[in-house]
This record gives structure tokens, C-alpha cells and sequence, in this order.
């Protein structure tokens, strides 16, 4: 269990480099776009009333008042957010394979070490998904203050404040990866570890058999698909469920698949791996 | 001490051990170093130290007390004929080395004198 | 004793060892000697659970489980620890997870080898590289030593500094596997030889009893077994 923990610190700490670069991104880039849009907005509103002669108050009546929206369908804050996921994703295949093909093979390291291999296994995973949980946790702190900020630098006459929760719930990204309720959050969460299990496994399946191994991963994962969207599929072909019976069907399939991918890549990375 | 090898190590310590033992560097009764640091010493293979002691304590060159280092005999016997039995190994090299070309003894016996004797003397000088 | 009992494997159609048999015992050192690519390497990762093999490999009569790290260690061919930490760093990280890394010896394989703690792993010349993988190995109170090629490509004096810890460290009460293609100036560090050729074993012997029974050096075995 130490040692688990240990492998953890250890991946999360190989990884901070990077992990605080896009931290300070996300915090720099969007606290930018808080400023720089609003002062084009206000320009814009500000265009407009002079153009159409109108007053605060008829231009809120005509145009709607100016809220956190904009911001956050912006570049500057969602461009972060996707270079984040991006890095991330990468990063569920490069955990891996840094330790095949970096300029020193570390994963004799990893291999040798007098801890199961199921641990290395979970340890990777662990840190992806805590990596994940801090950027999300880091968003959801800065948001407020970009908020108070936006407000502060918006007229009131103008502003159209909003609640941080209507916020969140307003913008499709920001829905999807700050969840409104605690099943919201299993069920995004869920399917993520499904998701990075899965991938995890397809890996352990090329590393052990290189080209036949990419074969065999990405039959892995279309099977998983398959098997996954099976209750939904069937839909299609007019077989109708319940929706409790299409949630409970699907997180049933879903919790086999995470837990069978995992053993199935510790198997591999115990039996067949080759280094 | 260079390694022939086509002979086995062990025999060449104990070899050595002997030549030691004429030349009067190691004298009877004195302690040497034990097998591990012997085979650091040497730079071989301390199975061969091993080895090499065990037959050096057969041929009762040494004895080992158990728990204290080993000691060369203070048989003087042994000693006598540990230098006999390298006094005779070298002439016989030598012999066999000059047979071939058909010296005279007499003439052999004086160039032996002289080149011995030129051999102390340039020894004294140093 | 490790025991390699009948251990096959194939790469498609190639056979990279076929039926390969022997056994090194605890306080000897065994060499595997062969020419590049006959397999010596690859009988290594399996002896060490880095490769999967057909046939069975015991360690002291068991088979290998993650508790066997503790006993066995590999000094592979090729730096392993990240590049960007230092050999303190490096040292830091065995100790964290293993419990039979010995400070004391880490700390005097330092000295020996002249290297610093504060030195980063890319900065490292290969016969330091060498020295240093041979350093994390040799300070682990392992019962078991493999060493891949730990000669090939180094720089003479670093040679003798690594021939010189093999002599006076490593052995003690440890069963050491080597793997070579060249046996060189170490021969008279070695207990036994398997020769390898095309994955199959040629060959199995001890030095010394070749030596006293044939008069014949690990060379010329080589020569004769080679050339037939």
C-alpha cells in the first residue's frame, strides 16, 4: 500500500512541470480574457448607444444586459480548458510509453521494483485521475474570483450578473466537466475511468505484442464500445428500455468493463509485457 | 601476480605463495590476509582464493585455528622444502630451456657463476 | 541456485532461445558468452519476469513473485534512472522502495567510483553511466546479481575500476550472472561458462576444472566449440 502511495507522489511529481505550466495558463489566460472581453463588450454596447442614441436603460431593454456568458464562450477561457483535456489525453499514452522510449528506460525501474504490477498499473491510473480532479477543483476555485472580477469592471447599469452555478450550468463545457449533482459527477467521472482504463489496457496489449498488439487494443476498445452502448443500440433496433433499467443496465456494463480492463492490463503487464 | 590462463588460478596462488615463501617475504609463523582480501588483493575470483588456501592447508603450507586469520607453517621442513621444490622447478626450466644447444657443463656452470654474480652485485648497488 | 530449466522463446518465426538449460549457484560467478544477438540478453529479462518464456525459471526453488526483487537485481545495458535527476535523487528512490538498499555501501561504491551525488544522470559519460547502474545494483543485500555486458563500450580505466569491485565486493556470498561476447582480460574472474550460439546452449563448464583436466583457457574452448 506504501509503496503504491510512493508510485503516485512519484508520477505526479515527474508530471508537475508541465501540470503548473497549465495551471498558470488556464489562471493567466482567463483572467486575461475576463479583462480583454469585457472591455470589448463595453466598447461594443457603448458603439452601439451612441449609434442608435440610446440609454443604459433602453439598451438593456433592446440588447439584453451584459453577462459572464460572453467570457466564458470564450477563447481565452475555454481555449485552457481544451488544451488541458488535450494534454491530459496525451498524457494517458505517454505515461506509458515515456518509460519505454525516453532517452533512459526507466520502466526497467518500474518493472524491478519488489511491489505487484497491478500497483504500477493503478498508480498511473491514480495519478491521471487526480491530475484530472486538481485541474477541475482548480477551476472551480478560480471561477468565482474571475466572476467578482467581471462585475466589478462592468457597470451596474449594464451588468447582468450571474450565479456561479448558473454560470457553470449555462456553458456546455463547463457543464460537462464541473457536475451540478453528486451522480452528475460518478456517472462523467465513471465513464472516465472506464474510458482511461480501457485506453490503459489497448497499451498493455500493444507492449506486449507490438504490431499484432495494436490490433488486438483496438479490437479491445470497439468491443468495450460496443458492449458499453449495447442498451443503447438495441434502442435503436425499436427494443425500448426504462430509463432506470438504461442507467442501471449501463452502469452495470460500465463497472465490468473498468474492472475487467484493469485486470486484464495488469495480467498483461505481469505475464506479457516485454521490456 | 599475472594470470596464465590455461592453468588453474589456484594453483598459480599457491605458486606464488611458495615463490613468497622462498624469497623470505613471507616468513613462518606470519598471518595472511584472508581469502576475501587476498582475491581483492589479486583481483581474482574468491572461490579460487578459497580454493588456493584449502590446498595450500592440505600441502601444509598454512593452518587455519578456527576464528583466527591464517598463518604460514613454522615447520621448518616444509619451509626447507618449499625452497628446494622452487630451486629445482627453476633449473629445471633452465636445463630443459639450454639442452638443446649442446653447452658443456663446465662452460655453462661459468657463465652461470658470472651472470649470477653480476646479477648480486647489481643488487648491492642499488 | 537459479535454475533455468528448458526456456524457449520465439519472435514470429525466429527462435531467440531454444531450450536453454543451466543453473548458477549462490557464491559463483556464471558467464554467458556469445556473440551479439544469440540470446544472452534476452535469458537475462527472463531469468528477472521482464519477458515472457516458455519453460520454468526457479529462484532458491521458487518461482519469481514481486518479493523476489528484493533477492535479485539486474544491472541492465543502458542507463535506467530519468534523466533529469541526480544521483542523489536516484539513490533516494531505491531506498524509498526497497528495504534491502544499504546506505553505507551506496556511500562507499560513491567514493570508489568518484561520483558525486549532485550530478545529473544526462550529464553522465557511458563509463560513468555504467559505474553508476553498478553502484544501484551492488547497493541492494541481494543474494542474486545479473549483469548485462558490464564491460562493453567503456573506457579502459573505468574497467578496471568495475573488474577491480567486481573482485572485492561483488562475489562475497553472491550468485553473479554475466552475460558477455568478449570474455577479454576478466577470465580468471569467472567459476563457469555456458556458451551460447543461435539461442541454444553449446556448451556448459567450469573454468577451473577445464583449466586443471585440459589445460585449455575459456578461449580456447571458445575457438574449438566456435569453429565446429
Amino acid at each position: 500500500m506504501m509503496r503504491y502511495i510512493k508510485l503516485v507522489n512519484f508520477e505526479i511529481n515527474r508530471f508537475s512541470k508541465i501540470y503548473l505550466s497549465l495551471l498558470l495558463i488556464t489562471l493567466v489566460s482567463q483572467f486575461a480574457g475576463v479583462i480583454i472581453v469585457t472591455k470589448s463588450l463595453l466598447n461594443d454596447a457603448r458603439d452601439i448607444m451612441k449609434e442608435e442614441r440610446l440609454s443604459e436603460a433602453a439598451y438593456i431593454t433592446n440588447y439584453g444586459g451584459i453577462d459572464f456568458n460572453h467570457i466564458a464562450n470564450s477563447l481565452l477561457f475555454v481555449g485552457p480548458i481544451a488544451l488541458s483535456a488535450v494534454a491530459l489525453i496525451f498524457y494517458i499514452f505517454l505515461i506509458w510509453y515515456r518509460d519505454w522510449f525516453g532517452k533512459n528506460t526507466f520502466i526497467y525501474r518500474l518493472l524491478m521494483l519488489p511491489t505487484s504490477r497491478l500497483s504500477i498499473y493503478l498508480s498511473k491510473a491514480t495519478s491521471i485521475f487526480l491530475m484530472v480532479l486538481g485541474l477541475i477543483a482548480f477551476q472551480i476555485i478560480i471561477l468565482p474570483m474571475e466572476n467578482a472580477l467581471f462585475n466589478s469592471n462592468v457597470p451596474q447599469a449594464l451588468l447582468s450578473e450571474m450565479s456561479i452555478s448558473t454560470i457553470t450550468i449555462a456553458n456546455p463545457i463547463l457543464s460537462l466537466i464541473i457536475p451540478s449533482t453528486f451522480t452528475q459527477f460518478l456517472i462523467s467521472y465513471g465513464i472516465g475511468l472506464m474510458i482511461m482504463s480501457i485506453l490503459f489496457t489497448a497499451i498493455m496489449f500493444e507492449r506486449s505484442f507490438r504490431i499484432k498488439g495494436i490490433i488486438m487494443g483496438l479490437l479491445y476498445c470497439g468491443i468495450a464500445a460496443v458492449l458499453f452502448l449495447a442498451p443503447v443500440l438495441m434502442e435503436i433496433g425499436n427494443f425500448y428500455f426504462y430509463p432506470n433499467e438504461l442507467f442501471g443496465l449501463m452502469l452495470a456494463i460500465g463497472i465490468i468493463l473498468t474492472g475487467l480492463s484493469v485486470w486484464l492490463g495488469a495480467w498483461l503487464l505481469k505475464n506479457r509485457v516485454t521490456v | 601476480m599475472n594470470v596464465n590462463t590455461r592453468e588453474p588460478v589456484y594453483l598459480q596462488v599457491v605458486r606464488h605463495f611458495k615463490e613468497q615463501i622462498a624469497i623470505g617475504n613471507f616468513v613462518a609463523g606470519q598471518e595472511i590476509p584472508s581469502r576475501r582480501e587476498l582475491a581483492a588483493s589479486l583481483n581474482i575470483n574468491p572461490n579460487t582464493a578459497q580454493k588456493a588456501y584449502k590446498e595450500m592447508e592440505e600441502q601444509g603450507l598454512i593452518h587455519t585455528e578456527r576464528n583466527f586469520p591464517s598463518q604460514i607453517t613454522t615447520n621448518e621442513t616444509i619451509l626447507q622444502a618449499v625452497r628446494q621444490e622452487l630451486i629445482l622447478a627453476a633449473v629445471d626450466t633452465f636445463v630443459d630451456a639450454i639442452r638443446p644447444i649442446n653447452v658443456p657443463v663446465d662452460e655453462l656452470l661459468r657463465v652461470v657463476k658470472e651472470k649470477y654474480s653480476e646479477e648480486i652485485r647489481e643488487e648491492e648497488e642499488k | 541456485m537459479i535454475e533455468v530449466k528448458k526456456i524457449s522463446k520465439n519472435y514470429g518465426r525466429k527462435k531467440i532461445l531454444d531450450d536453454v538449460s543451466f543453473t548458477a549457484n549462490k557464491g559463483e560467478v556464471t558467464c554467458l558468452i556469445g556473440i551479439n544477438g544469440v540470446g544472452k540478453t534476452t535469458t537475462l529479462k527472463a531469468i528477472m519476469g521482464l519477458t515472457p518464456y516458455k519453460g520454468e525459471i526457479l529462484i532458491d526453488d521458487q518461482k519469481m513473485t514481486k518479493d523476489s526483487y528484493e533477492k535479485i537485481t539486474f544491472i541492465p545495458d543502458a542507463p535506467t534512472m530519468l534523466p533529469q535527476m541526480t544521483i542523489k535523487q536516484a539513490m533516494v528512490f531505491m531506498s524509498d522502495f526497497y528495504t534491502s538498499w544499504n546506505p553505507e555501501r551506496a556511500n562507499q561504491l560513491m567514493g570508489f567510483f568518484k561520483l558525486k551525488e549532485e550530478n545529473r544522470i544526462s550529464e553522465l559519460s557511458k563509463g560513468n553511466t555504467a559505474k553508476l547502474n553498478l553502484m544501484l545494483g551492488l547497493s541492494l543485500d541481494v543474494d542474486y546479481v545479473l549483469m548485462d555486458e558490464p564491460f562493453s563500450g567503456i573506457d579502459m580505466f573505468s574497467r578496471e575500476q568495475i573488474a577491480d569491485v567486481f573482485a572485492s565486493h561483488l562475489i562475497e556470498d553472491r550468485g553473479v550472472i554475466i552475460t558477455t561476447h568478449e570474455i577479454g582480460d576478466i577470465e580468471h574472474l569467472i567459476d563457469k561458462v555456458i556458451l551460447l550460439d543461435n539461442g541454444s546452449v553449446l556448451k556448459e563448464f567450469n573454468t577451473e576444472e577445464m583449466r586443471e583436466e585440459e589445460g585449455k583457457s575459456v578461449v580456447d574452448v571458445m575457438r574449438e566449440v566456435y569453429q565446429s
